[in-house]
């Protein structure tokens, strides 16, 4: 039974007549008031705002375990993917009181209040301020220090592709296996490939997660120099792919699991199996997760990266 | 956010003060703390108004765009006599007496009494100016070359990471040479010209009103000056000679302001506060459940397209 929803219309903030349309809904015990659902958030596309907070509303279950208790970082697109974007760290002041939050320390000494999305209430907010991405680091913010998992970001530079990325994670599964730790795979929903060793103990430090990379970075680059850098230089990178392991910081973000990319089309980043990895380094598969793709394989089987939280396993030195 | 124009059209009825409306809509009991907030001074707390890049020639700087005036004045509410619930506004239609429900009203221009021309929001919005991110400097004048009536409303600019440099650089030329820079600026929806002056070791940005805004002065008074004998000009000098000043902004208080500042706090304190009766959702509709609204505006969607 759907009752009719209590649609108002108020004059935007500019007073200057342009309307902005909020409806009330019900979520988690609270009323959220939601605005332009009816707004064309990736453009020729035919995916509004209601759509936007459907994709995430339904991929809650598997998506919200891993924006638990991590400094959200929002990337809104107010006019849709189309139109202009804008970042932000620190957490809307306008908020309604039930939004957990966290202090962050950031460089410089001062410290940023975020927003920790730890349920279902708090994501509908978040994406009601068309936040398409959400952004989190590798550590929790109680723990900022510690990272839960090492990463390997593989970035294709111009002339490589997803097929290149596949190849270079193989590689790197393949080093990691003999090193006797587990590795997990996902898209990053743009053109590369992340790969997640996780760690899910105490006392890691960053320094020593981002030293790991590194010295698997250089091996792997030794070992395949024509397919592989290590260097941030655009030039260096062309035809290659970059393992940026400088992303093992307590300062860097990524784009988190089954997160929507600001692209023409709702692409996700998306949990990739090895053989789906396997068929990418031979061009079998693309790798291109859509949103309805994501909400299938999720209803079907659930959240694919739950290991990923859930192995604890201790990095071998190197 | 509006600059001039859009202030001066609101009807009395949302007499709110523009930085009212951005913000939550139930205010209740935050009365003492509005009552004895001074004029806000301009710093990073001011609101942004928009971000983007001002450039000209090679130069680009980062910079947001934030307030320079809060006007600070005291809006009431409109209450309901009986049991103090805030009153809302509606809109009638005196053909049928009835309210009339916001997707059922459309704007009209009156071209003649009573015949209009009816005007869509998407034609609206085709005349529009795109958005844009850049303040795009095309002119530098003489500071003193532009006349005060054609300043309408003021903002400051405020260098964004990676801009202060040439922000600094460009404060501290504009101030020597006594130039400005002329602009234009798309701000909610309207394009504004725009001087950016130097000013207190930051960058101002004044809109402009249009040349065709300005009421030519010309015949609103008779410019004849014969017939004024040397004597009395003298007089008149003499006059002003010994009224003169320094101009000091402190001096002009907003009298009715205060007071009425001063009446809100004798009340607070004689507790003569009410309260309005615990508000049921404004148009006496249960709110919907998530899912079944999202459903329902995405079936609509399907329809209308």
């Amino acid at each position: 039974m759907s009752a009719k929803p209590d649609v108002r219309v108020r004059s935007g903030p500019a007073g200057n007549g342009r309307t902005q349309r909020s409806t009330v809904a019900r979520v988690g015990g609270v009323e959220l008031t939601l605005t332009n659902l009816d707004k064309e958030l990736y453009p020729g596309y035919g995916f509004t705002k209601a759509r936007l907070l459907d994709y995430y509303r339904r991929i809650s279950r598997s998506i919200l375990p891993h924006l638990r208790d991590r400094a959200l970082t929002l990337k809104r697109f107010p006019d849709g993917t189309g139109g202009p974007f804008f970042f932000e760290k620190r957490c809307p002041p306008a908020r309604p009181g039930w939004v957990p939050i966290a202090s962050v320390p950031r460089i410089g000494g001062e410290s940023t209040t975020a927003c920790l999305v730890n349920d279902l209430r708090t994501l509908i907010w978040v994406e009601n301020l068309a936040s398409i991405e959400l952004h989190v680091p590798l550590a929790r913010a109680r723990s900022s220090h510690t990272p839960d998992a090492v990463v390997f970001d593989l970035d294709p530079g111009d002339g490589a592709g997803i097929a290149d990325c596949c190849r270079v994670a193989l590689i790197i599964r393949e080093m990691l296996v003999r090193l006797r730790v587990s590795c997990w795979a996902k898209t990053s929903g743009m053109k590369g490939l992340h790969v997640l060793v996780p760690l899910n103990r105490e006392g890691v430090t960053f320094e020593r997660a981002r030293d790991f990379s590194k010295a698997v970075a250089l091996l792997v680059q030794r070992n395949h120099p024509e397919l592989v850098t290590t260097l941030l230089a655009k030039p260096e990178r062309t035809g290659k792919v970059f393992i940026n392991w400088a992303q093992n910081s307590s300062t860097k973000t990524m784009v988190a699991v089954y997160s929507l990319r600001a692209r023409e089309a709702p692409v996700v980043s998306f949990p990739a199996t090895w053989s789906e990895v396997e068929d990418g380094a031979d061009g079998r598969a693309k790798l291109t997760i859509l949103h309805s793709d994501a909400l299938r394989r999720v209803e079907k089987s659930g959240d694919l990266f739950s290991e990923v939280l859930a192995r604890r396993q201790t990095l071998p030195i190197l | 956010m509006a600059a001039g124009k859009g202030r001066r059209s609101k009807s009395a009825l949302s007499d709110r003060g523009r930085r009212g409306q951005g913000r939550s809509k139930r205010q209740g009991d935050q009365l003492p703390q509005k009552v004895t907030g001074k004029v806000r001074q301009t710093t990073e707390t001011s609101p942004e108004v928009w971000r983007g890049t001002i450039s000209f020639s090679l130069v680009a700087i980062p910079v947001r765009l934030v307030e320079a005036i809060s006007p600070g004045r005291v809006s009431f509410h409109l209450l309901h006599r009986k049991d103090y619930s805030p009153l809302v506004s509606r809109m009638l239609c005196p053909n049928e007496g009835k309210i009339v429900p916001s997707e059922e009203i459309i704007r009209g221009y009156e071209y003649k009494p009573g015949k209009y021309i009816p005007v869509s929001a998407a034609e609206l919005e085709s005349v529009s100016p795109e958005r844009s991110r850049t303040i795009e400097v095309t002119d530098f004048v003489s500071v003193g070359d532009v006349d005060s009536v054609y300043f309408d409303y003021q903002y400051y600019l405020v260098p964004m990471k990676g801009g202060e440099k040439p922000y600094r650089l460009l404060v501290e030329v504009l101030k020597r040479t006594a130039k400005a820079g002329v602009a234009s600026l798309v701000l909610a929806e309207r394009e504004y010209p725009v001087l950016i002056r130097s000013k207190d070791g930051l960058l101002a940005v004044n809109t402009l009103h249009y040349a065709s805004e300005i009421v030519p002065p010309k015949g609103l008074a008779d410019a004849e000056t014969r017939g004024q004998g040397e004597a009395e000009k003298e007089r008149m000098k003499q006059t002003i000679r010994k009224m003169v000043a320094r101009f000091d902004p402190e001096k002009y208080a907003d009298q009715r302001r205060e007071k009425i500042v001063a009446l809100l706090k004798r009340k607070i304190k004689g507790k003569s506060l009410v309260q309005a009766p615990e508000a049921e959702e404004v148009e006496g509709k249960a709110p919907s459940d998530l899912a079944d609204l999202l459903e329902t505006s995405m079936r609509k969607r399907e329809k209308s397209a």
